[in-house]
């Protein structure tokens, strides 16, 4: 099928190259100039502007870092509102806000278009393998038009529902609950340590009980080694996705009192200079938190 | 080796007769005598007293539901501290606070006695099977003493350190990661369901992902999307009896655990809603309740 695709960074660039691989035609556009030269390489076509990267297509993907870029590339002059053909669907397959997708769902419904929200779980290597697990919202003829792109990008298709934002409210509180497994793995951790037990040994009885599972063993393991400087995921995203959960939490009038916790943590984090660390530096946080050097 | 066992309830039960199978000399004791009936059938000397299980016994092992029962047995006339041999010692197994973790190491060291603690992970199944988690606590040679009767109740002992207090530690600190978990997923749900998700596509996305393997998750997670919390396995209060043992642990070692105290919270407001004996997975329930869901 004929497919646009808006930003081009890590994860974009992998999610390029499945779709040139499972032989789509692929039409890319980043604002930096440069970014496309790889995928240019493989066989995509290169468009100059949005509005370029939007004609002619049966799917426009962005797949940008935050809401601001998202409203320029969606909504702003030339954007793909304003260029997508009538019937076109956009694919939203960056992190956002709940409130973003709901107000660009009823821009794009306004022109005669159709959003699907359809953010993925899993790093750059999975992008580049094909190995996401994507959440699609939207409505269920508008997800199945884009099915034969997310069977090349993704091993899963989750549906979320009819509403864009039920597959950001998914993404979100997938994060959230590994959140708060960081920060009880913390608060655990320091609790044992109070009490003269080393931490190896906790981290044993927790992995190969109750939790046996990749989000304890990996983040229980940066604990154990203090290997904060190496960052898969920095307290600085995850202090944005926390607020983006609290925010979709407000939005839908849902109480989340361990995420509250989780924020005020990494707000704490970063304040005492550790931004661009792993997440897992909420162990030192709270460290600090209970007098432990 | 000649062991005591005392307190015959669903774990003491299993755990005793592990033991017994293990070919060691066993007397029992429980304070509903009834309980001691099916260990003497196997073999087992069904004590008269504390002091008459105690007497000449390498090792006592209790088992015991709480700090004031477990205090209370080893202090009193005839108890634990006057009934066993100078050199003995005392394997404490339930889950009990640091606090009472302390009392009975001093108690037991002014009587010529050792305390080892060695709380356990896992239900009565795998206390019959013996398949617990163990975590042991206490002087190394009074640990290596006990590690043959370890070995026959658990599937792997994890050794804390030789404080007594470093295994509590490490039980309470699990029971407190679990609880966090289940609030979480709890929370978790809620927001999916402010958005018309349907619970159980959150639960596959969370149980085959970064939670697949643990039974926190897959486990507490489908009784959460099947709201099967009449089927009990940890009730609410006994939640909150080891969440307050958590919270008093943090309160001595001065560790500020906040989301810890969530899930405190949490569990007195389930008990405030009348959900006090159902299962713990019921803390979805209290948190759509807090979210005005249902």
């Amino acid at each position: 099928m004929k497919v646009g695709l808006i930003g081009l960074g890590r994860m974009g660039q992998g999610m390029g190259q499945r779709l040139l691989g499972g032989g789509h035609d692929l039409l890319v556009f980043n604002r930096t100039v440069g970014k496309a030269a790889d995928l240019e390489k493989a066989g995509a076509k290169t468009a100059s502007t949005v509005a370029g990267a939007c004609a002619d297509r049966d799917i426009v993907i962005s797949m940008v870092s935050d809401d601001a870029a998202l409203n320029e590339v969606a909504l702003g002059a030339g954007g793909i509102r304003q260029s997508l053909p009538g019937g076109g669907v956009h694919v939203a397959m960056g992190t956002h806000s709940a409130a973003a997708i709901q107000t660009l769902a009823a821009a794009h419904a306004e022109s005669g278009q159709t959003l699907v929200a359809a953010p993925v779980l899993g790093r750059p290597d999975a992008a580049a393998a094909g190995q996401l697990v994507i959440v699609a919202g939207g409505p269920a003829d508008a997800i199945k038009r884009c099915e034969p792109a997310f069977q090349v990008m993704g091993r899963k298709t989750a549906e979320a529902g009819a509403r864009p934002e039920a597959a950001i409210a998914i993404k979100l509180a997938n994060n959230f609950v590994l959140a708060c497994a960081i920060e009880a793995m913390a608060e655990g951790f320091a609790l044992v340590r109070k009490y003269g037990v080393q931490p190896q040994v906790f981290y044993e009885v927790i992995t190969e009980g109750l939790f046996a599972a990749p989000a304890y063993k990996v983040y229980g393991k940066l604990m154990v080694d203090q290997a904060y400087d190496k960052p898969g995921f920095t307290a600085a995203l995850g202090l944005k996705d926390v607020k983006l959960a609290l925010a979709a939490g407000e939005l839908a009038k849902v109480p989340l009192p361990s995420g509250s916790v989780v924020r005020d943590r990494l707000i704490g984090a970063i304040a005492h200079g550790d931004t661009d660390k792993d997440w897992a530096v909420l162990a030192r946080e709270q460290g600090r938190a209970c007098g432990l050097d | 080796m000649k062991i005591a066992f005392i307190g015959l309830g669903r774990m003491g039960r299993g755990m005793a007769q592990r033991i017994l199978g293990g070919g060691h000399d066993l007397a029992v004791y429980d304070a509903i005598s009834a309980q001691a009936e099916p260990l003497a059938a196997a073999g087992a000397r069904a004590a008269a007293s504390v002091a008459d299980a105690c007497a000449g016994r390498e090792v006592v092992v209790t088992m015991l539901v709480e700090d004031a029962a477990v205090l209370d047995i080893a202090s009193r006339a005839g108890g634990l501290c006057e009934s066993l041999p100078k050199g003995a010692v005392h394997l404490a197994m339930g889950t009990y606070g640091v606090g009472a973790i302390r009392t009975l190491a001093a108690a037991h060291a002014a009587a010529g006695q050792v305390l080892v603690a060695a709380p356990v992970l896992g239900r009565p199944d795998l206390a019959a099977s013996g398949q617990l988690g163990i975590v042991s606590g206490g002087p190394d040679g009074a640990v290596r003493a006990c590690a043959p009767l370890l070995d026959l109740m658990g599937r792997r002992t994890f050794h804390a350190g030789p404080l007594p207090e470093s295994a509590t530690a490490i039980k309470l600190a699990n029971n407190m990661l679990l609880g966090c978990a289940m609030v979480a997923m709890a929370e978790g749900l809620s927001l999916v369901r402010g958005y018309d998700v349907a619970p159980a596509t959150f639960y596959d996305i969370i149980a085959q992902g970064l939670f697949a393997g643990s039974p926190a998750y897959t486990g507490y997670g489908k009784t959460m999307v099947d709201e099967s919390w009449d089927t009990v396995g940890s009730p609410i209060t006994v939640g909150l009896k080891d969440a307050n043992l958590i919270a008093a642990a943090a309160d001595i070692a001065r560790v500020p655990m906040p989301s810890h105290n969530v899930y405190r919270d949490r569990l007195l407001g389930a008990v405030a809603h009348g959900d006090g004996d159902r299962d713990q997975a019921v803390l979805a329930r209290e948190q759509a309740r807090a979210s005005g869901q249902k």
